[in-house]
């Protein structure tokens, strides 16, 4: 794994969510995550304990920018920890997710539906979490509904430029 | 012995796991109970730094309105020093907002004053419209202050013209708007009526304007009015706060918790 690439895409990803997407206004409602995309796009050759330890850091990291202590954190240490059992069902030789995991390796049809499901889950957790209680029921899915819309829109995106 | 360690080597994924989630969520319970960590919030300096300095840059496309405000801001502030001479407990601190949530449930700003500046936990803090919030976290330079529109504030307040006391709650939805509970059905509400801050806790003053009563419902069989208040303080132009040193709250809070 090439670390240099790993963390230059993170700063930028880190400075594009606090500066430009965590100042969106959408009715209250739209609060996408797109730092996700560097732990979706992550290879697959590290541990799978590194994998959820990097997790943790990174979700922490986010949580001192929103105030949310843990809540990042608990939600990218479950995505970390369900995502080889997802790419396992989504991908039959997963030798060759080893040097890159992109829209070359995994194709369309299951890059779109590994993000998909990832994000929903990992969004979902956030905004149950962040309510704190069952109360905003229907807001917290109208919430992860229309964030997760456009963090899988930025995430796909990246894909195609870069790889298509 | 053999077949635990083997068991244990087997599922050490899973039990790593676990174990991560657990200390998470220990954070966000305790992050819960009060929000108090210096160093991972944005009163961290790092984090507040950053934000201060795209508040910097981003400030001079405001200047006009700031200036507007500010000129506000000295006339209210010679009139409190006009009417201050029977108060002297209290004292005001300003402080410049870095960095500021609308759109959440659960909203914090964060100010340029901290420890240093005297801030203390638990201070109320204003500006020259009306009630802003609690301060909730103090760093060494920044603090964080939880609004009246966060969905976890209770604020006491009462009417302006027969003191009939009710408690302020955000319902997560606009940030203009506020909702007064523990109005009971034999009150005569209008539209239009002006709710202040009540007094009864030491971190606000009396007579702080909270909003006006934009519309009230007494729904049937209901013993307690629906009210929606509009909010005196407009949470989307907020740029600059005063924290309120009340000198008797420590000496209030320290009688009031020994009853407990």
């Amino acid at each position: 794994m090439d670390w240099t690439k790993q963390i230059v895409r993170y700063v930028v990803v880190m400075l594009l969510q606090v500066l430009l997407f965590d100042q969106l206004q959408l009715m209250g409602i739209c609060h996408p995550y797109i730092y996700v995309l560097c732990l979706l796009m992550m290879p697959i050759t590290l541990p799978r304990i590194s994998d959820m330890l990097i997790g943790a850091v990174i979700g922490l990291m986010m949580d001192i920018f929103c105030n949310s202590l843990g809540v990042h954190m608990t939600a990218c240490i479950l995505l970390m920890y369900v995502r080889p059992y997802l790419l396992s069902v989504l991908v039959n030789e997963s030798d060759r997710l080893n040097e890159q995991l992109s829209l070359r390796t995994l194709g369309m049809e299951a890059l779109v539906k590994y993000v998909v499901i990832l994000v929903l889950l990992h969004h979902l957790a956030i905004f149950l979490l962040a309510a704190w209680s069952w109360h905003h029921l229907g807001f917290v899915v109208a919430e992860t509904i229309v964030s997760s819309i456009v963090t899988i829109v930025v995430i796909l995106g990246y894909n195609i430029l870069k790889y298509r | 012995m053999q077949n635990l360690l083997k068991i244990l080597l087997r599922y050490s994924n899973f039990l790593v796991f676990v174990l991560l989630e657990v200390a998470a969520f220990m954070l966000i319970v305790y992050n819960h109970a009060a929000p108090r960590s210096s160093v991972l919030s944005t009163a961290n300096s790092v984090a507040a730094w950053q934000y201060e300095t795209v508040s910097n840059v981003t400030g001079y496309f405001h200047l006009r309105q700031q200036n507007d405000q500010l000129a506000r801001e000295n006339a209210a502030l010679r009139n409190q020093l006009a009417a201050a001479e029977g108060a002297e407990i209290l004292s005001y601190q300003s402080a410049k907002v870095v960095q500021m949530t609308t759109n959440r449930l659960h909203n914090y700003l964060t100010i340029n004053c901290g420890a240093e500046d005297g801030i203390q936990l638990g201070q109320g803090v204003r500006n020259e419209d009306g009630v802003v919030g609690i301060v909730r976290t103090v760093g060494s330079h920044y603090s964080v202050v939880m609004p009246i529109i966060n969905t976890q504030n209770n604020l006491s307040c009462r009417f302006r013209k027969n003191d009939y006391i009710g408690t302020l709650q955000w319902d997560g939805k606009d940030n203009r708007f506020a909702l007064l509970t523990d109005v009971a059905a034999h009150m005569v509400v209008n539209v239009g009526d002006t709710i202040v801050t009540s007094g009864l806790s030491p971190v606000f003053p009396e007579g702080i304007p909270v909003g006006i009563v934009e519309n009230s419902v007494l729904y049937e069989g209901d013993s307690y009015y629906t009210i929606r208040v509009r909010l005196s303080t407009n949470f989307k132009r907020l740029k600059y706060v005063e924290v309120i040193h009340n000198a008797d709250q420590n000496q209030i809070e320290a009688l009031t918790d020994g009853l407990d």
